[in-house]
């Protein structure tokens, strides 16, 4: 049963992700006075690249058909293990915070490497700054992870939300939100969005992600762009259920899973349409003060362990 | 008799058989004969760990070469065992490559000979009863590891200088520990651990006797800032010799360290435990901070153990300070990740090591600079050493993904609440947390440099484009090694129970498939259930590129997007310092590397360049620091000593006629 | 006010109080601190004022308007004006790194729960948790003092310390008496008019206002 309420899970993720990031460039392209491509644009590349063939530079390995497969497949599992719709859990499986902060390790990982088996000058450019990015990140959210886990004694997010929607009076104590803003920072940080890096850049100098993937095409580029797009899903609305865990399904129930369901798309779709707007107004900051908006993130989240100190 | 007799009997017969192998046997047949037979050695020493650890006991008492102190006796307890097993598997593996990799310099008699010395002496240490007996261990590994390291110093003048500082820190670290154990024995009237863990000082003389030995179990374990010997001895030594140097024996600094605070003197004060963590932190971020900015790998390998050790030692500080806290149940668990870091870092460590010795065999280079592409020329040395890497780094599914699990959740279950709560913890863990958390992310950079830079793309240098694969003997041990990592990563459950067994912690249990639940602190890990679950979500994701695949097969073109068409050269690759020159950026202050840029115009326009040379030196801050005054202190010392001996007869009977004066004066007082 | 309702209050007024003293240290653009700093005085404000309510104080209300007047609008604009007058929108040469600096304001915040500490044990209500608080802020302010070399700057930092002994005060003694609170506002009214006064007059003999140019007239 709760199984079937994973899939169930997956499958919403998957087919909201693509209109997720329709509404973000649509909204975004509206405001900067561009007609737009469509909200349905992201569906129809996804599937116009997945059908089409693959290209490799002369000399490439397999790992450029094995890291599109890693990476859509450890966001997969993130968008599992999160709870997105409700907060039941597999008993074997359990939604343990470190496991998927992880598990989308693997992931960028998989990215990094795939730069750099290009052998070309921006591949390595774009994996090394992605990776100096993860790195940078990485005390941010474990402190996050802690100052979450705090209150509830148990680092498994399934346990944090509940306890977050029998009490919302959690949700605005200082511990929560300096947790979020860090959250919000290293989501940001970490699916590639402004100011951290221009996920709509054409120049390759600029590019930190894009230029991971420069030399993917067709069927591997389909998978990159979907893997990509799914740990915006996961993390984004990870954050947006730890801000508003109302809608979230208590129980296994087909109508609960329902109201979940609508209610989590109103409240990506939101957290989406935030950002897509605030990006109008952003514009990417130097690569070298990356680390200073890092830090800040990581402040807050640590402010927020120690301010958890006294909350009883 | 049990498993335990029959290993600690096997043991010395073994090692002498294998000594007078390296002696008798010609120099054609020396490296597979005495290479075998050192395997053998570590088996045994496995054997005799697994025995111990589950509790059967054994002994084996010797005669003492020095009449008056008694007998010299072997009997390891359950935590000896867990490092008796590490140290024979890591020894094994070693040899068993040594085989196939050692030849000229370092298959010497002397080298082969010193081989057996240096692995049974580690397995001296932790079979150990009697603090005479684990000083004599202590000093065998020293002696067998500096022959070895020795071995290569005709060809390599830094091999000297390595050899030198190694000597010297290794015997700051025996005088520390003599002087240490000094203390103990002297009070308890007998060397034995029974005797000493029963009567153990108190007050200025057990922090005393802390400090001596936590120094010198610190020195040998490479903990900052007594590290400086690791990165310059690892490197030097044949690469069947840096593996059990990095995997094993320093591994034995922290079972030191492990016998004193849980066993010899486990009531201790509060700063104890905040002067390991501080070692272990600094430890921690100092060794990956330079090892991610590094590109020889085998220094990097070295630095990045000086991490993984800070981080054992910062667990096992953690356990002591919740233990004084009273938060028993925490306690245990952060020591059960103490061991499970040991058992996963001896393991991905002598991969790692070996696999660059395997890299070195095949292209002759460690600078990362100068390889490439080495996936397609070497398939299993690649893949074996991707695997151990990637446990470096703590990815999931791998052996330090889950040691560093239990580790976190040892340190975000501390109690710092309420009125009761420990207000030293409360400042400790989240600070803790934060340094393990930096410590892993730029272990990831690390580790993704050396697979992507060392195997993937193409060949930087000619002879890495040259490279061919190692023969079986290498390459079977290398993957089998990387079957232990993947081993221990998918079912650790068993590996955790050991641990909780040997250290006598409670709140740890396997579950599933050898998954970890730690009841103590809610939280559960299965990694073949997570396996389980990405295979079905990864079912739909290959169903799909299958039959995409059948309609639009991959083809091959034969130009990467060179901004619009320039044929892509290999040298425009990013290398493994320009992958690290964000991160060098980012830690200016702390690194502070000399960099010389120099631009050669045409002659035609200063405005035309011709050639741009870019050169970039890391020193390591601490040595310059701590280690540059001192030295130079000695230096003066010694100029002095130098200028008061001139060769002169008269002078020199002047200085005994002197010394015999103040004899007779201080007597006569 | 209900129970609940005053410590959330209390809480995100105290969430807000070290979100701001974090970002002042991050923030080197003079127009982006002061704005802060209004802030800052709102939540000052906020906090008075839920404690003035809860605790059935009628004055403590109305001191919440003055500090909103004051410190949320009335100081912030005064600021603005000088730093439009002056031209300086940067603080282009801090001593410190802003990661160094983040990283010591997270040190000050740790020391300044550690302090604090026996202080909240004594209190059990929701306000004693704004304490550490109060206190971060007069470290905080005292960082910024530190480090920074423009006047403007320095009267920010100065500010933000005055912020944080307002808080402690309020908390701990369960409101200044009106008379105190006003004669602190009134000093740094003070301040900020000599400031704007000496700035005019230093933009007048050099052309700028940087600490340095003063120790300069001493040598």
């Amino acid at each position: 049963m709760t199984a079937l309420a994973l899939a169930w899970q997956v499958l919403v993720a998957v087919a909201l992700t693509p209109l997720l990031i329709g509404v973000m460039r649509q909204l975004r392209a509206r405001l900067e006075g561009r007609a737009g491509a469509g909200v349905g644009q992201p569906w129809r590349d996804a599937r116009k690249l997945l059908a089409k063939e693959p290209l490799a530079a002369d000399g490439a390995g397999p790992l450029m058909a094995a890291a599109p497969l890693v990476l859509v497949v450890s966001s997969l599992v993130s968008v599992a293990l999160v709870p997105l719709l409700g907060i039941a859990t597999l008993a074997w499986v359990p939604d343990d915070l470190f496991v998927v902060v992880s598990v989308l390790l693997v992931g960028t990982v998989a990215l990094a490497l795939l730069g750099l088996e290009s052998g070309t000058a921006f591949g390595g450019m774009g994996s090394s700054r992605h990776m100096m990015i993860a790195a940078l990140v990485e005390p941010t959210v474990l402190v996050a992870v802690y100052a979450l886990s705090v209150p509830v004694g148990t680092t498994a997010l399934s346990a944090i939300l509940q306890a977050r929607m029998t009490d919302p009076a959690t949700v605005v104590s200082p511990v929560s939100l300096l947790a979020l803003v860090a959250l919000t920072i290293v989501v940001l940080a970490e699916t590639g969005r402004l100011p951290v890096d221009n996920p709509a850049t054409h120049l390759e100098l600029t590019m930190v992600h894009e230029a991971m993937v420069l030399e993917s095409s067709g069927r591997d580029l389909g998978w990159l762009e979907l893997g990509s797009w799914l740990r915006l899903t996961a993390l984004l609305g990870l954050v947006v259920n730890l801000a508003l865990p109302w809608g979230v399904a208590a129980d296994l129930g087909v109508i609960a899973t329902l109201v979940a369901t609508v209610a989590f798309a109103a409240k990506l779709f939101l957290a989406g349409a935030i950002i897509a707007a605030a990006e109008v107004f952003l514009a990417k900051v130097r690569l070298f003060r990356v680390p200073e908006l890092l830090a800040g993130s990581f402040v807050l989240a640590f402010l927020s362990v120690t301010a958890s100190y006294l909350i009883v | 008799m049990t498993l335990t007799d029959l290993g600690l009997l096997g043991q010395p017969l073994l090692a002498v058989l294998a000594f007078a192998a390296a002696v008798a046997v010609t120099d054609q047949r020396r490296s597979a004969v005495a290479g075998t037979l050192n395997a053998a050695l570590g088996l045994a020493i496995a054997l005799t760990g697994i025995g111990a650890l589950l509790g059967q006991p054994g002994t084996l008492t010797l005669g003492s070469p020095i009449p008056g102190i008694g007998l010299l006796s072997l009997a390891p307890d359950r935590l000896g065992g867990i490092f008796l097993i590490v140290v024979g598997l890591v020894g094994a593996l070693s040899a068993w490559f040594g085989v196939g990799y050692a030849h000229g310099a370092s298959a010497t008699r002397a080298a082969w000979a010193a081989y057996p010395i240096f692995v049974w002496g580690m397995a001296i240490v932790p079979g150990a009863g009697d603090a005479v007996t684990f000083l004599l261990g202590w000093e065998l590994m020293a002696l067998g590891s500096t022959v070895l390291l020795l071995s290569e110093h005709a060809s390599r003048p830094q091999v000297r200088s390595a050899v030198l500082w190694y000597a010297a820190m290794t015997h700051l670290s025996f005088v520390l520990l003599l002087a240490g154990f000094a203390v103990l024995v002297g009070h308890a009237g007998g060397a034995s651990w029974a005797a000493i863990a029963a009567q153990p000082p108190t007050g200025a003389s057990a922090s005393l006797a802390f400090a001596l030995l936590a120094g010198g179990f610190a020195t040998k374990a490479g903990l900052v800032p007594v590290h400086v010997w690791l990165p310059r001895a690892h490197p030097e030594a044949p690469s069947h010799v840096s593996a059990p140097m990095s995997a094993a024996m320093v591994k034995l600094g922290v079972y030191g360290l492990l016998l004193l605070c849980t066993r010899l003197l486990p009531e201790g004060p509060h700063w104890w435990g905040i002067g390991l963590l501080l070692l272990g932190g600094a430890s921690a971020v100092y060794g990956i901070l330079q090892a991610s900015v590094t590109s020889d790998l085998k220094r990097l390998l070295a630095y990045s153990t000086t991490e993984n050790l800070g981080l054992m030692v910062t667990g096992l500080a953690v356990a002591m300070l919740l233990r004084t806290a009273g938060q028993r149940a925490v306690a245990d668990v952060a020591l059960v990740a103490v061991i499970l870091l040991v058992v996963s870092h001896a393991a991905f460590k002598t991969v790692l090591f070996l696999g660059a010795g395997s890299i070195l065999h095949a292209t002759g280079e460690r600078d990362l600079d100068r390889l490439g592409g080495l996936a397609r020329l070497m398939p299993r040395t690649a893949t074996a050493t991707s695997i151990a890497a990637l446990a470096a780094a703590a990815l999931p599914i791998s052996s330090g993904f889950v040691a560093e699990w239990v580790l976190l959740q040892s340190l975000v279950h501390g109690d710092t609440r309420g009125p009761g709560a420990d207000r030293v913890i409360a400042i400790a863990l989240p600070i803790t947390v934060s340094l393990v958390a930096l410590t892993a992310g730029l272990a990831l950079l690390t580790f993704v440099k050396v697979v992507g830079i060392a195997f993937l793309a193409r060949a930087r240098s000619e002879s890495a484009g040259a490279a061919h694969e190692s023969p079986a003997t290498m390459t079977v041990p290398l993957l089998v090694g990387a079957g232990l990592v993947v081993a221990l990563g998918l079912v650790p459950g068993w590996v955790a129970s050991g641990a909780a067994y040997a250290v006598g912690a409670s709140g740890v249990e396997q579950v599933g498939l050898g998954g970890v639940a730690l009841p103590a602190v809610t939280a559960l890990l299965d990694p073949v259930a997570l396996v389980l679950m990405a295979v079905a979500l990864a079912v739909p994701v290959a169903v799909v590129t299958a039959r995409a695949a059948r309609r639009a097969p991959r083809r091959t073109v034969d130009l990467p997007w060179g901004c619009g068409g320039v044929r892509v050269d290999p040298m425009m690759q990013y290398t493994a310092t320009s992958y690290a020159e964000p991160l060098v950026r980012v830690f200016d202050d702390a690194l502070q590397p000399t960099r010389d840029l120099d631009v050669t115009h045409t002659t035609e326009s200063r405005y035309l360049v011709r050639a741009v040379a870019f050169r970039q030196r890391m020193v390591d801050q601490v040595e310059r620091g701590l280690y540059q005054p001192v030295l130079g202190v000695l230096e003066a010392v010694g100029d002095v000593g130098r200028r008061a001996q001139n060769g002169s007869i008269q002078r020199y009977l002047g200085f005994s006629f002197t010394a015999l004066v103040v004899v007779l004066l201080v007597v006569t007082w | 006010m209900t129970e609940s309702l005053f410590a959330q209050t209390v809480a995100t007024a105290t969430g807000l109080l070290m979100l701001t003293a974090v970002l002042q240290v991050w923030r080197r653009s003079t127009d982006a601190s002061t704005k802060l700093l209004a802030i800052q005085g709102a939540a000052l404000a906020l906090l008075v004022g839920a404690i003035g309510l809860a605790e059935g104080h009628a004055e403590l209300v109305l001191i919440a308007f003055v500090v909103l007047a004051f410190k949320a609008v009335a100081l912030p604009w005064a600021l603005a004006r000088t730093i439009e007058r002056s031209g300086i929108h940067r603080e282009d040469s801090p001593a410190v790194n802003p990661v160094s600096g983040l990283l010591a304001a997270a040190g000050l915040a740790t020391l300044a729960y550690a302090v604090s500490r026996p202080l909240v044990a004594l209190d059990t209500g929701p306000a004693a948790h704004a304490v550490p608080a109060g206190l971060t802020l007069v470290l905080v302010g005292f960082l910024v003092l530190l480090t920074r070399h423009r006047a403007v700057s320095q009267v920010i930092g100065f500010l933000v310390i005055d912020n944080g002994i307002a808080t402690v005060a309020f908390l701990t003694a369960g409101g200044v008496p009106l008379v105190v609170e006003l004669g602190v506002l009134l000093d740094v009214v003070l301040v900020v008019f000599i400031l704007r006064i000496l700035s005019a007059r230093l933009e007048l003999a050099h052309g700028e206002v940087d600490l340095h140019d003063l120790r300069e007239l001493h040598d």
